[in-house]
């Protein structure tokens, strides 16, 4: 890292004659300015780096707060320990309401010499929606049906940002929950459902039936993930993800239903197409680039001058000011950090799916089979529940293969 | 010969004293630029205590304490108003049903009819009288024991006391979003209905409504 000083040395006029005291002096003093630019812009360097891969361990905490929430949130679903999930949903939703317009995480985000994951994390939509949708199911589970719609509502307004219009709050099972729940509440669902079967892309959801009291929610396989591609790290890109299983076939007594995907994750992550963000790490990327073009430039060009022309010359002067500018330039441009934030709710499904029963009120238990495309059962989950007249009863079976 | 030792020096002088001051000053500017990695308030945040009726620091737009607190004001006060409350020969029973939820926020839909209840029942002075429902399952298992004489009472236990309701007073929250890449605005209407559960008449209606809008850093779009 540190340059070739024989430019420099030219260019201070370092071969014409003078004493020897003299020229110690000067050395000295060159190296000692020279090395303390490095010294502190080193440190600067260290400074930076361990900001951004992340600072101190409560600065990180405090960033990844909602990561955390989100994948507690998931491992209690699969848990099936749905009381404790409502906590870090609670607190994620919450989170989610609010707006980051003046967020100080954010701004420090988009500037050149902070990497992207500085940000408070909130996750991309595909995450945000999910957040959503856990959080309905458990309304649903207690009850409180219309507060479940709520939270399907807000799923699909956290999806309203595609660059598409065709990929606009697109989540076929929101849109088709929030029919069903509105017609379960004697409103007229047949909106919700249009739009449902609208987007399918999946299956296609069978109409709306108010009268099912047992509703079944699958999810199968493992969600996207995120890499960061480009030069410099700076495209926001995923690795898809990926389901054995295509289907849950449901038993209950006499009753059979397939369950099928509406919704695939990795769809909902690929199609969201270009961020704001992303044209703001293309841009840190573009800087980065060019202060290390101009860097390399002046580097060369300060040695070419110092190295070829009469010693104390004022064009002696001018390269060693390129030399050093170039430096500078160099050392800006290896700060500049466009490597877009690749932090992922990790234990995310990658297709969900949804079923309704009608059954009575009682005791009753039943199997879900997972089955994958050649029919081929992967696993089965055993389930015993009760059926309470006059509310509806919620099953939830995570993917384990 | 001093005169020669000097003379390499002359470009060396311009130099420094053009280049060294701009190059610390850069490097000090980078530096202190990293003394803080991302931490927020690293110090913390004092507690602060705020009206309900405010908007406070941490907002969104979604429905917060200052509508409830507005909303339920502004219908209490309508509510006092209503010619069966105000100038009826006995104060009215009411009982409170469900505010049914049709927006996009999950909310805790008792804390409106509650701020509602309690607000009347600070100002009305007795011109109106609600009753407890939602305890009802309490109620009956204590007016159980009085009658088989598991506990004291100072009335005649046989005697049917719980009262019915002169009025229903309920209400509906809907709600209109939009959202894309300029932010996100949020619309939301609060009704409320007096009804007379023997006639099913409507006999008071009020709404309010708020409209919020804002849009996120771009570190989030």
């Amino acid at each position: 890292m540190i340059p070739d000083l024989a430019g420099v040395k030219t260019a201070m006029g370092w071969g014409s004659p003078g004493g020897r005291a003299c020229r110690r002096v000067t050395g000295v003093m060159a190296r000692v300015l020279l090395g303390a630019i490095f010294c502190v812009l080193g440190g600067f360097l260290g400074g930076c780096a361990n900001a951004g891969s992340g600072g101190t361990a409560g600065g990180r905490a405090e960033r990844d707060r909602l990561l955390h929430a989100y994948r507690e949130a998931a491992e209690r679903m699969k848990a099936r320990q749905f009381t404790e999930a409502k906590i870090p949903l609670d607190e994620s939703i919450a989170a989610l309401g609010g707006l980051t317009a003046g967020d100080r995480s954010a701004r420090q985000a988009r500037g050149l010499f902070r990497k992207e994951d500085v940000k408070n994390f909130r996750g991309e939509p595909y995450e945000r929606v999910m957040a959503y949708y856990y959080r309905g199911i458990l309304y649903w589970m207690d009850g409180e049906m219309d507060n479940a719609r709520a939270c399907f509502r807000s799923g699909q307004i956290q999806d309203a940002e595609a660059e598409d219009g065709r990929y606009r709050s697109d989540y076929v099972l929101l849109d088709y929950l929030d029919g069903l729940a509105t017609a379960k509440l004697a409103g007229d669902g047949s909106d919700g459902f249009r739009r449902a079967v609208a987007n399918v892309r999946g299956a296609t959801p069978p109409p709306l039936d108010p009268a099912a009291n047992v509703l079944v929610f699958i999810e199968m396989g493992k969600g996207p993930a995120k890499v960061a591609a480009g030069g410099h790290g700076e495209r926001l890109q995923y690795v898809p993800g990926s389901a054995r299983a295509v289907s849950v076939r449901v038993q209950v007594g006499a009753q059979g239903l397939a369950v099928p995907w509406y919704d695939d994750l990795t769809f909902q992550a690929t199609s969201r197409g270009g961020r704001v963000m992303d044209g703001i790490l293309a841009n840190k990327a573009r800087f980065k680039e060019g202060t290390g073009a101009f860097g390399d430039a002046a580097i060369l060009s300060g040695a070419v001058l110092g190295s070829q022309q009469g010693h104390g010359s004022n064009v002696d002067e001018i390269g060693a000011g390129l030399l050093i500018a170039g430096v500078l330039s160099k050392i800006v441009s290896s700060v500049t950090t466009p490597r877009a934030d690749v932090r992922c709710w990790d234990n995310l499904p990658n297709t969900l799916g949804f079923g309704a029963l009608s059954l009575p009120p009682g005791s009753h238990s039943g199997t879900a089979e997972f089955i994958d495309s050649a029919g081929q059962v992967l696993s089965t989950q055993s389930v015993s529940f009760t059926v309470v007249a006059g509310r509806d009863t919620v099953l939830f079976f995570p993917d384990h293969n | 010969m001093k005169f020669s030792l000097m003379k390499p020096l002359r470009p060396l002088q311009p130099l420094f004293s053009s280049l060294w001051i701009p190059s610390f000053w850069i490097a000090v500017v980078l530096t202190a630029g990293c003394t803080s990695p991302g931490v927020q308030r690293p110090g913390g945040s004092r507690v602060t205590e705020i009206r309900a009726d405010e908007r406070g620091r941490v907002a969104g737009t979604g429905i917060e304490s200052q509508d409830l607190v507005a909303v339920a004001d502004k219908m209490a006060r309508s509510l006092l108003n209503v010619p069966q409350v105000a100038q009826g020969p006995t104060a009215p029973r009411i009982v409170l049903e469900p505010v049914l939820n049709e927006t996009r926020f999950a909310i805790n839909k008792e804390m409106f009819l509650d701020r509602i209840r309690i607000g009347l029942n600070q100002k009305a002075a007795g011109r109106m009288i609600f009753l407890a429902r939602d305890r009802m399952a309490s109620l009956e298992k204590e007016r159980e024991l009085k009658r088989t004489g598991a506990v004291t009472s100072s009335t005649d236990p046989q005697l049917q006391e719980f009262k019915g309701a002169d009025f229903f007073l309920t209400g509906k929250l809907q709600s209109l979003t939009t959202r894309n890449s300029k932010g996100v605005s949020d619309y939301v209407l609060y009704s409320f209905q007096l009804i007379d559960p023997r006639t099913s008449e409507i006999v008071w209606e009020d709404a309010a409504e708020v409209k919020k809008e804002g849009s996120e850093d771009a570190a989030y779009r």
